[in-house]
Formats: structure tokens, sequence, C-alpha cells
């Protein structure tokens, strides 16, 4: 059945076809952002420590985000290799960043002097140390990233696409 | 007329394609986002899953029995085994202490009472030149943990130490406290009320340490030996240092507290190579320093004490009847 409807071919805008590329390419970063993330949290006992110099959650509870944090971080870059759900796990990956620049904002707002334990690590750190700004730039800029996904989901190499979305 | 409808009833069925390829794609959206949710579920629960198998569900049974070493340190085994001898050092105020802790204390008694390892505890303050109160809280903890060892209830209290660890930086582990949780142990009021005397003695020994004397000397010793020099030297070679040059240190003798203080300036002596001790926690068999992935995982130090052979205590057992049973 040919479909009249709005198959007028046109010549793609330089946009249209750098566009994919640039999804892709945010992609593929976001993921390898998330994996190492996940692999330098290992083991999870340390994990739980950069949890708990946050402050913010009871001992059971930043036992379970040290366990379960770092799986997800592999679950979500997993699911930006594969290019499957490419807009919901974009937007994912940037809440994500958001709520750890909040954590980050916070402890700097309480005066603590931590790692942020992004990249394994975390616990104290000398006052002189800490790098809130640089770590909070840093999840800036991944979130950016994951919005993008987000926003302009189609991109080559992608489940998404074998499965019929954003062609 | 009939043209008009025509056209009508054709744009009536365009929209209802449209209706039904919308409607077709939200599923279809809807179906890889359940996917993708179903995935990330997997993963994050088997993984979960396979990373706590290992612990156990904590062990309420019977301790082996604890002896007081004559550095202060504390054994923890059945008598007269030949198996692996697990030594912990840890700091009351370091986090990733708490965590080895929480996570495989309760596999160490386990491993104790059963007669597959020696535990031998080693508490240390790494943390003395801190600023206070990260400084006093490791020392007061260190000694009232020595304190609890005099009346043989350390294991629980070195347990309730960390439990009730106060963030790096707060105040904490008061002398009410560190009273209130011996009496969370098994010890009688007659011990308590020793353990209270002594834990109150050593607080003031504590507060003139960390307040007083400690930065009088270094401010001296910066100036006299340079910043550079002095970042390399451990506790108890500064104090030695103070010793010669005006810092009397002898209030500290017979003390908890500075006998934590000795115990952690050998600790920084008594290994060399690849098993140097350079912070807490840290964990060795036989004398071998376990690496991160073995000591903070509940299978790799299993794995670890099970793989080992049998190792010898290096420490002679309090002479004067200082572990009570």
């Amino acid at each position: 059945m040919t479909d009249t409807l709005d198959d007028t071919p046109k010549a793609p805008t330089r946009w249209e076809t750098i566009q994919p590329w640039i999804s892709l390419a945010c992609r593929l970063g976001l993921a390898a952002v998330l994996i190492t993330a996940a692999v330098t949290k290992y083991p999870p006992a340390l994990s739980i420590q950069a949890v708990e110099a946050y402050d913010l959650f009871p001992t059971e509870v930043a036992r379970l985000i040290g366990y379960t944090l770092p799986l997800f971080e592999l679950a979500l870059a997993l699911l930006l290799l594969l290019g499957l759900a490419t807009r919901y796990s974009g937007a994912v990956g940037a809440i994500l960043m958001v709520l750890f620049i909040a954590g980050i904002v916070s402890a700097m707002a309480r005066g603590l002097s931590i790692d942020c334990g992004c990249f394994g690590g975390g616990g104290q750190v000398d006052p002189e140390e800490t790098s809130y700004g640089v770590s909070i730039a840093r999840d800036v800029a991944f979130a950016a990233m994951g919005a993008f996904v987000a926003i302009w989901p189609r991109s080559p190499f992608a489940l998404d696409r074998v499965l019929g979305l954003y062609r | 007329m009939g043209s008009e409808a025509r056209k009508r009833s054709r744009e009536k069925l365009k929209e209802q394609r449209e209706k039904e390829r919308r409607s077709a794609r939200r599923k279809k959206n809807l179906l890889v986002v359940g996917i993708a949710a179903a995935v990330v579920l997997l993963i994050v629960g088997v993984g979960y899953a396979v990373m706590t198998s290992g612990e156990d569900e904590g062990y309420e049974g019977e301790l082996a029995a604890q002896v007081l070493q004559e550095d202060g340190s504390v054994v923890m085994a059945d008598e007269g085994v030949s198996v692996p001898v697990v030594e912990v050092y840890a700091d009351y105020q370091c986090p990733a202490c708490r965590q080895f802790e929480l996570l495989n204390g309760d596999l160490l008694k386990e491993r104790a009472a059963s007669g597959e390892a020696i535990v031998h505890f080693r508490p240390v303050s790494i943390f003395a030149q801190q600023p206070t109160p990260i400084s006093s809280n490791s020392l007061r903890a260190g000694a009232a943990a020595r304190a609890a060892a005099d009346h043989g209830v350390f294991v629980a209290y070195n347990d309730l130490l960390f439990e009730n660890q106060p963030a790096e930086g707060r105040a904490g582990f008061t002398v009410d406290e560190l009273k209130e949780w011996f009496r969370q142990t098994d010890a009688d009021e007659s011990q308590a009320s020793e353990f209270d005397e002594r834990v109150d003695a050593e607080a003031e020994i504590v507060d003139r340490f960390t307040e007083e004397f400690l930065p009088d000397l270094t401010a001296d010793a910066t100036e006299e030996i340079g910043e550079e020099t002095l970042g390399t030297m451990v506790l108890t070679d500064l104090l030695a240092w103070g010793a010669d040059n005006g810092h009397d240190p002898s209030f500290l003798d017979g003390t908890y507290t500075g006998e934590i203080i000795d115990a952690t300036g050998t600790a920084y002596t008594r290994y060399s190579g690849d098993n140097m001790f350079r912070g807490t926690p840290a964990v060795y068999i036989n004398g071998e320093l376990l690496d991160n992935n073995s000591a903070m995982t509940a299978r790799g130090l299993s794995e670890a004490i099970a793989s080992a052979s049998a190792g010898e205590v290096e420490t002679e057992p309090m002479g004067d009847g200082g572990d009570a049973e």
C-alpha cells in the first residue's frame, strides 16, 4: 500500500544527516561513562561507604544504594549500547545525573568535605581536596548527553530501529 | 453533493488510519519500554542476588574464646587450633573499617567459633594526628575498646563501636555513650564501674593529647625539622623526637591511649614490600595483606581463609590474668 500522506521525498537537511550520529556518539559516550562508574565502584562495601559519606540515608538504605546503583548504571549502559528504548534510557540517564548533582550540591551546602564517589573512591577527604566544581561540571556534561539522546533518539545501530521506532 | 460526501468519508478514513497508526506506535513504544525495564530489573535483581549470596545472615552463636595480648590486641579463637591467622587492623573512626565490620564481622566470628580461623583484632588509630574531633573520637574509642578487652567483652564492644560510628568530623564516641554501650555487653555492674573509671581517665588523656600536647609538638617540629620531613614521620617517631626536644610524652605511659598509639606505630614497621601497612582496614592472612576484592567481599574473604594454611599468632597473651572469659 502506498502512502501519499507525508512521504513527499525531499533532500534531508544538514541537521537531519548529522543528528543521528551525534545521538549515537552520546549513547556510546554515556554508556562508557556509566560502565566506568559501575566497575570502579566495586567492591560494594566501598560503594556503600561512599554513599554513607553523603550522610543522607539510614544505614540500610545506604547499603541498598551501594549495591544496586552500580548495577543500575550497568543496566542503563547496556540499554544505551543496544539502543533499546533509546529516548527513555537517555532521559533516565539525564535524570540520574541531575540526582547526582543534587547530592553533591547538598554535600557542599552542608560543608562536608567528601569525594563524590562518582568513579569509585568516595568518603572523607581533606577540605582543600574536594572537587565539587569539577564533579558537578562533569555531571552536567553527562546530563546533556542524556538529554540529547532523549530529545533526538533517532540514531544508527539501535535495536529500536529494528523494532520500528525512531526510523 | 455526492462528491462532497465521498470527500468527507475519505477524510474520515484518513483520520481513522492515522489514529490506528498512532495507537500502534504507542503500543510498540510501550512494549519496548517494558522490555527495557525488564532488562534493568533482571540485571539489578540478579546482580544483587549474586553479590549478596556469599554474605551470612548474621552470627548469633557462641563466640570463640577472646584472649587479650600483651600489646593490647585481642585474639579470638578456639584453644589449640592450628588454622590460618586473620589479622584485622582497624580504626574505630574509619568508615571503610565500619563497612568491613558490617560486612565480614559475623563471618569472622563464625569462622573462629567453628575452629576454621584464628582472628586477631588489632585496633589502631591512624587518625590520631587528624584534627579533632576525628583524632579524639578515634583515640577515645580505641582506648575504650582496650578497656572492654580487660573485661573479656572486646568483640561485642568492637561491634557496638562500629555500629555507632559517628560521621567523620562530627563529635561522637562521647564518654557517656562509651559507658552506655559497655552496659549492652555481657559485663556486670562491678566491671562497668571499673570500665567507667578507665574511660573517664582515658578521655582526659585524649583531650590533653589532641588539644594541647600534639598541636604544640607539631608546631615545634614543623619549625625545627620542616613540614616535608614531618609528613613522612609516623606519630611514634614524632613523639620520640618530642621526648628529646622538650615535649615529655610520659603522661601517655601506661594509658590505653598511649598503647594504641604505640600499636599503630608498630603496625607501620611490621611489614615490608607489598604487605606494607598503609591504612585501614588492613586484613592480613598469615602476614599476607589481602587486596580490597578479597577483604571487602564476603566471598573473597571466605575463600582466602579456606585456601590459607595454618599460621602462627605473633603476639603473646597477657600474663597477668588480663583476660576474663
